[in-house]
């Protein structure tokens, strides 16, 4: 007869992924190794001792970072805004039209600040003659130049109405030629 | 025009509105639910004050941007979860966040975590050792891999079951317990040192 007090002693303890598994909770495909690690821990107390420590540590860490989290959240400068919430479906036309717009503005100005600045065309003014006139033009002027030319040299002595070349190029010579007359 | 709706928001925050009906609609009361929750994890992931602050917003502004999103295919808890861990992962990507871990000006510190152990009707030493505890763990969660942190903080902080993290996460449930089981090995192996000490 097996006494009430009686705990059979394991011979081996939990496994690092028993440990695991019981701390986690997450039961494995197989649920009898669960069962296994669970047994184990009801008759071993080494093992019951450390999950029990940990288990402990854990729920303290949780407790005391929620805590810290909590504190830390209530300093944050939270500054509410009150922001509109408008549903507009012609937002995105109207802003398409607005950035069109602007784009013009900007483009118009620059295209005549463009035009100002480049230098402007000469323009030539050409008086067109009929092609008759033209040629007359030539034959007669040709022929003016013939006959002035035809003048030059053949009036070696000037004609009596001809002006002189320089009629006071001789002024300072007489007068130096009376000066010395009268010493 | 005149508004159909007017809701609070924290600074910062500045929304468009969209015409569509979805859980987060009610944004003022998925803030007043689920912020202290999301801040909670982010804070105990990054260790900084700052940090978990400016992102707990972003993660509203983002959740409230892609409301449209939302498909209901989980909780409204687990999507901010979600997306509160993509930028933690994002957060800490980047060098800046590295250089100011470095500094560690507005880190957290282990002390005023374990300083906050609730104070039941327990004796002074009683509260000591309670405060012990909790700062050994609060360290030895800092030296955990990022994932393994990630996991064991939504399992023990967040008390989400291994399918609900599975899905906050992306990773396969056979990875989630792995990871899970291997930061609980390392917490063990070093809760059982300080013991073997105080002996």
């Amino acid at each position: 007869m097996i006494p009430e007090t009686y705990k059979p002693v394991p011979s081996t303890h939990l496994t690092e992924d028993q440990f695991s598994e019981l701390l986690t909770g997450a039961a494995p495909p197989d649920g009898s190794v669960l069962s296994m690690a669970e047994e184990h821990v009801l008759h071993c107390e080494q093992c019951a001792a450390e999950l029990d420590s940990l288990r402990e540590s854990l729920s303290l860490f949780r407790e005391a970072s929620t805590a810290y989290a909590n504190e830390q959240l209530r300093r944050m400068p939270l500054v509410h805004v009150r922001v509109t919430q408008v549903h507009r479906p012609l937002l995105r036309p109207m802003l398409l039209a607005a950035a069109a717009a602007l784009l013009l503005a900007a483009f118009v100005p620059m295209q005549m600040l463009l035009r100002s600045a480049s230098p402007a065309p000469v323009q030539t003014v050409r008086h067109t003659l009929p092609a008759e006139s033209v040629q007359r033009y030539a034959v007669e002027s040709n022929e003016a130049l013939l006959e002035d030319v035809r003048r030059a040299t053949s009036s070696s002595v000037p004609d009596a109405m001809q002006a002189l070349a320089d009629p006071t190029a001789g002024v300072d010579l007489v007068q130096q030629n009376s000066s010395q007359r009268k010493d | 025009m005149a508004p159909e709706d007017i809701q609070t928001f924290p600074s910062g925050i500045a929304i468009g509105a969209q015409p569509c009906s979805t859980p987060l609609d009610d944004l003022e009361n998925v803030v007043a639910l689920y912020q202290p929750r999301v801040f909670r994890f982010l804070l105990a992931n990054l260790r900084d004050r700052d940090a978990a602050e400016t992102l707990t917003q972003e993660t509203f502004l983002r959740a409230w941007t892609a409301r449209s999103s939302f498909r209901e295919d989980c909780s409204v808890g687990t999507w901010l979860i979600r997306i509160a861990l993509n930028l933690a992962r994002d957060h800490t990507r980047t060098g800046r966040f590295r250089f100011w871990k470095n500094i560690a000006s507005h880190a957290v510190d282990v002390a005023d975590v374990a300083a906050s152990v609730p104070s039941a009707e327990v004796s002074s030493e009683t509260r000591l050792i309670a405060q012990q505890q909790v700062a050994h763990i609060w360290e030895t969660v800092a030296n955990l891999s990022h994932r393994q942190r990630t996991v064991f903080l939504l399992r023990f902080l967040e008390e989400m079951d291994i399918p609900e993290i599975a899905e906050a996460t992306g990773l396969p449930l056979g990875t989630v317990k792995s990871h899970l089981y291997r930061a609980l090995n390392v917490i063990r192996a070093r809760h059982a040192v300080p013991e073997k000490e105080d002996r």
